[in-house]
């Protein structure tokens, strides 16, 4: 009887301890979504659960056309979701909709908080200043060359500056030889090729909040019209035509072929080059400076937040840090394409230690000349810019408009 | 009993029209009234009604000059349309007899039909790229140009480019139905047609056109509605540019929701478009359907 009693006893408590440990089902929604790294994440994911039996996590992945939407849909109708992936281009939209869970009390006991790069710091905090996010993925440009090609010319020497970038592209631009130099961006966001070219000729801009937004803009700067003039000079001369159509595709293959030894782009690009083209055949150099010794460094990055109505915020939290911590970040990263978040992944990961991501660590190291700034996210401004800037461009390459034209459009769009 | 039979009709026609109404009329009045709130993504806190003020900005926009992009729009449609019926219409008759490898000749002809419209984009993007692109060279190669040309980035040839493409890809549609029009031919007739000394062109215009107007009306109606509705390949090839040499109404209205994130004005070009296919719709049928009451 006794024996029985003790038997009734301990199954009610190994019951009631089961039931206690419930299964916690955590949906994750992803934007950026390719299915390499949908099959990385998942990983990831199941060594989490491994570690943590009590908690799944059901991952949706969008495809990447629809994403952003998806993303906005489920927020704004407040549908189970715990974690979200949040972007430069969503981040500000998602806090005006009061999406997002400020997440300041787990930064506070974080100790990665303390490793973040300063721009990936930035990043976490780029609205308000206050941190919405955790970054898993950052996006800076360098200059990618063929020194082979180069070489065909006697050019031995690396452009340090914009002005000599421009010369070098003008240099050995041969179109009967189907030969140019820079591999230029026509298509998507290309204000972030012109402003490496034309803001960077304001000496102004350094001390701007923004590159340029409705508050301060320097389109009727005169230097900024040189800067232009040297941009368009350089696809007058130193581009293929048909770069006013290019696209990312386009300029990776017109930088493979040789065709345009020079091009300016994200760390992602590097494992499509060493497949492409071979890690040894192409270097990756620090970005040009502007005639004041600076160039303007605009960040992308992706990240992690939790929505503002998710019932499991601890254990979003838990796995946010898990998943962003110098080690897993610094897997995700190697195998996805973008730049790490901690600053301590470059001394642990034997990948980024790899000389094409010196020149990224060079630029995030020297933040006196490669200024962190980026565009005004947070503008209402902001989100028909790409496209228009992209007709605009095309039209003043075109000679649809003058530059005069052209500039005085830009400034009326910010000002007025 | 013509009572009855009438309610019965509707209690039969109810679950088709419930259901209509749920999936097809209400989203389009939800998206018809959006074209007339402030609806961005960027604030989705407050979205007052705002009058017509979405159709005055897209009019008034000058960096998508409206009526530029409704005229892209009509050659458009009306290109591709004329290109692809009369190439399909072809295809179809000389498809109609039998003849070796009758089989595999026409899946070989309505494979483009089969695939989708951005991935015929992307590979008529690298068929035509400036750079490396096929035909440039094949010109180069025949030694009729010494530069490539950039047909996609330059607006003379931009919108040819995304047109050839788009004919390309709609010509097996007008092969498919015609052909199984040209089917439903009889003989007799046009036995009949020569025994009264009838050549192939005669017998043409004045029997098998006639006989398969209907499917001819029905085809051009849909494919031009379909073409409008059409951004695909556009959006692969160009996105609308350069310079908004490809612009149109559809692919605008795509950038308004994608790019800008505006809900509103890509509502409102919707609402544009439909009330242009709409009034295209009614004017096509009055007009087709009166030259038949007067044959």
């Amino acid at each position: 009887m006794k024996r029985s009693l003790i038997l009734l006893v301990a199954f009610t408590l190994l019951f009631s301890a089961a039931a206690s440990a419930q299964t916690i089902t955590l949906n994750m929604l992803e934007v950026i979504t390719s299915p390499e790294r949908t099959a990385l994440l998942n990983t990831l994911i199941a060594e989490y659960e491994a570690l943590n039996p009590n908690i799944k996590i059901n991952l949706i992945s969008p495809p990447y056309e629809q994403s952003d939407q998806k993303a906005t849909l489920m927020l704004n109708t407040n549908q189970p979701l715990d974690i979200v992936e949040v972007r430069d281009y969503t981040v500000k939209q998602f806090v005006n909709n009061n999406k997002l869970t400020d997440l300041t009390p787990y930064f506070e006991n974080w100790p990665g908080a303390q490793t973040l790069s300063p721009v990936a710091d930035a990043s976490a905090r780029i609205v308000d200043g206050i941190p919405y996010l955790v970054p898993h993925g950052i996006f800076i440009k360098a200059l990618f060359v063929r020194p082979d090609v180069l070489e065909k010319y006697g050019i031995t020497e690396m452009p340090e500056t914009v002005d000599e970038l421009v010369e070098m592209c003008i240099q050995i631009t041969d179109p009967a030889k189907n030969q140019y130099g820079f591999a230029w961006r026509g298509r998507g966001p290309t204000m972030k090729y012109s402003d490496l070219f034309a803001s960077v000729y304001v000496k102004e801009v350094a001390d701007a909040e923004f590159i340029y937004s409705e508050d301060e803009e320097f389109f009727l700067h005169p230097d900024y019209k040189k800067g232009m003039e040297a941009y368009i000079r350089l696809y007058k001369e130193g581009t293929p035509p048909d770069g006013v159509n290019w696209g990312f595709n386009e300029q990776v293959n017109g930088f493979v072929a040789g065709t345009t030894p020079f091009l300016i782009q994200d760390p992602d690009t590097i494992p499509l080059l060493n497949s492409m083209l071979g890690e040894d055949n192409y270097i990756v150099i620090p970005l040009p400076v502007g005639p004041h010794g600076f160039t303007v460094i605009d960040y992308g990055f992706g990240g992690w937040g939790i929505p503002s109505y998710s019932k499991y915020k601890d254990e979003s939290w838990d796995f946010i840090s898990w998943i962003t911590s110098a080690e897993k970040n610094g897997y995700f990263a190697e195998h996805w394409g973008p730049l790490p978040v901690h600053t301590t992944t470059f001394e642990i990961n034997d990948h980024f230690q790899g000389k094409h991501y010196q020149a990224y660590a060079y630029e995030m190291a020297n933040p006196d000349v490669y200024l962190l700034k980026t565009y005004p996210l947070a503008s209402p401004k902001w989100p028909a810019w790409s496209a228009s800037h992209e007709t605009d461009i095309q039209s003043v390459l075109l000679g649809t408009i003058t530059l005069d034209q052209l500039l005085q459009k830009w400034h009326d769009y910010w000002t007025k | 009993m013509q009572k009855r039979g009438q309610r019965y009709f509707f209690l039969i026609m109810l679950p088709a029209f419930a259901l209509l109404t749920l999936f097809i009329y209400y989203p389009i009045f939800q998206g018809a009234v959006i074209a007339f709130q402030r609806y961005t993504l960027f604030d989705l806190t407050s979205t007052p009604f705002i009058g017509l003020d979405n159709f005055k900005a897209i009019i008034r926009d000058i960096n998508f000059p409206f009526f530029q992009i409704l005229l892209n729009t009509v050659i458009w449609i009306g290109v591709s349309l004329v290109f692809q019926f009369v190439l399909g219409f072809a295809l179809a008759l000389l498809m109609r007899k039998p003849f070796r490898g009758r089989g595999l000749y026409s899946s070989l002809v309505f494979y483009p039909w089969a695939l989708s419209g951005f991935a015929i984009g992307l590979v008529w993007a690298w068929v035509f790229n400036g750079q490396f692109g096929m035909i440039n060279d094949i010109l180069i190669r025949l030694g009729l140009i010494k530069m490539p040309i950039g047909f996609l980035s330059d607006p003379r040839y931009a919108m040819m480019s995304v047109l050839i493409a788009n004919i390309w890809y709609g010509i097996p549609f007008f092969a498919i139905m015609l052909l199984a029009a040209l089917q439903s031919v009889p003989e007799e007739l046009m036995e009949a047609g020569k025994i009264d000394g009838a050549g192939p062109v005669r017998r043409l215009f004045s029997i098998t056109i006639p006989y398969i107007k209907p499917t001819i009306i029905s085809t051009t109606l849909l494919r031009t509605m379909w073409i409008m509705n059409f951004p695909d390949i556009i959006y692969a090839m160009t996105g609308g540019g350069p310079s908004n040499a490809t612009n149109i109404l559809a692919t605008q209205m795509i950038n308004k929701t994608l790019k800008f994130y505006d809900y509103g004005q890509g509502s409102a070009f919707g609402v544009i478009i439909m009330a242009l296919l709409f009034s295209y719709a009614i004017f096509y049928l009055y007009l087709t359907s009166e030259k038949e009451e007067l044959l």
